[in-house]
């Protein structure tokens, strides 16, 4: 009798790994189920507060995308380059278009690309942002495989390259809060419009950003432990694979902070 | 004789939690590159979608419905989800479920703050 009851499984009865993961890599998934939820609470209220304001009106957009040429060169920049923040902003505050009864379309406040002043380019840089992302987490992700054949000049490799698009994306990050903040944003004042989008903004992207600085210095830890040769003593590369499940934890979250800030 | 029929663990015999690690192999460098392709094809979309559509909850929906499907292939290829027992997959998916629902329901509410 008794052994009949127990011929199903002793999966959970102790002495193996019910997960059949190490006891690292299931506290590493249980740390970022955690961090999930604090950053679902940022997006969930980013979205129940961005969608309590009116939305900028395509009609506006439109309207003003005619009348721009006229009448904001004219009016503040003399012919000069209309899309610098001296005159662009004043002008659609005239307009109505930026004001603290409705929400900024994106689409005005994020619209600078790198060396390529006066141009209304919404989008594009985001976009270039999340593509570095996307690739450095592939590079990481190649560095596991490697880690996984116990290849480690090509740990070494594929290491060195993420550390790389982490910088690459710190920088990005960087010089658009620096164009934000230039701009005369605060985390309680907003030119663009409502305080609570600037709050929300510098909230989120620095909390994200933070996340990624953290990757990054993680990730140095793990390119200086492997060149020492620290993994392959130890006989596995379990633990670029830990930190590897952070960094593409990162590249995860940047995916839903784009579609919530820069699409939605 | 053994009472039991699942698999046992290669290493149960000396099973230490502290220490023990299962064998990993690699699953080649093809599918990861794939992937890659795939997410930079919805990220392609999404800028389609944002240029080519007027705003609208619709199109708000198939923007999360589009980082949804990222999300699948970035926690099941690069993060091995697939890879993994299904018994660790439905702790951490599962909740997530939930909370997706919780987000578009509290956009949803959202619209009602304002005429308060």
């Amino acid at each position: 009798m008794s052994t009949q009851t127990i011929s199903k499984s002793n999966t959970w009865k102790g002495g193996n790994s019910p997960f059949n993961v190490s006891y690292g890599k299931l506290m590493m998934w249980i740390f970022l189920l955690s961090d999930a939820f604090t950053f679902s609470s940022l997006l969930i209220g980013y979205g129940a507060i961005r969608y309590s304001f009116p939305s900028t009106q395509i009609e506006q957009i439109d309207q003003l995308q005619l009348s721009f040429a006229e009448n904001v060169q004219e009016k503040y920049a003399n012919g000069a380059d209309a899309h610098h923040g001296e005159f662009f902003i004043p002008a659609l505050r005239d307009a109505g278009v930026f004001s603290e009864k409705q929400w900024p379309s994106p689409d005005l406040v994020f619209n600078h690309f790198p060396f390529a002043h006066g141009l209304h380019l919404p989008l594009i840089f985001v976009s270039l942002m999340t593509l570095i992302l996307i690739l450095s987490s592939v590079t990481m992700v190649l560095g596991v495989e490697a880690g996984q054949r116990g290849d480690k000049k090509d740990v070494t490799k594929w290491m060195l390259w993420t550390i790389i698009g982490g910088f690459a994306f710190l920088g990005c990050q960087a010089w658009e809060w620096t164009n934000f903040i230039t701009a005369g944003a605060t985390p309680w004042s907003n030119p663009y419009g409502p305080p609570t989008f600037a709050a929300l903004f510098f909230l989120v992207t620095g909390f994200h950003g933070f996340h990624v600085f953290s990757g990054v210095v993680l990730n140095i830890i793990i390119f200086i432990n492997n060149i020492k040769g620290t993994y392959e003593r130890r006989g596995h590369y379990e633990m670029v694979e830990k930190v590897g499940l952070y960094w593409h934890f990162v590249d995860l979250v940047w995916v839903f902070v784009f579609t919530f800030f820069y699409l939605i | 004789m053994s009472v039991s029929n699942h698999k046992v663990n290669k290493n149960t015999k000396n099973y230490d939690p502290t220490v023990w690690v299962p064998e990993t192999h690699s699953h080649g460098t093809k599918d990861i590159w794939l992937k890659f392709w795939i997410l930079l094809g919805l990220t392609v979309i999404d800028v389609a979608f944002y240029f080519l559509m007027p705003p609208s909850m619709a199109r708000n929906i198939i923007f999360i419905a589009l980082g949804i499907i990222k999300a699948i292939y970035i926690v099941g290829t690069f993060m091995h989800m697939k890879h993994e027992k299904l018994s660790l997959a439905t702790m951490i998916i599962l909740p997530m479920i939930f909370i997706i629902f919780f987000l578009v329901w509290m956009m949803y509410e959202g619209n009602f703050w304002g005429s308060i």
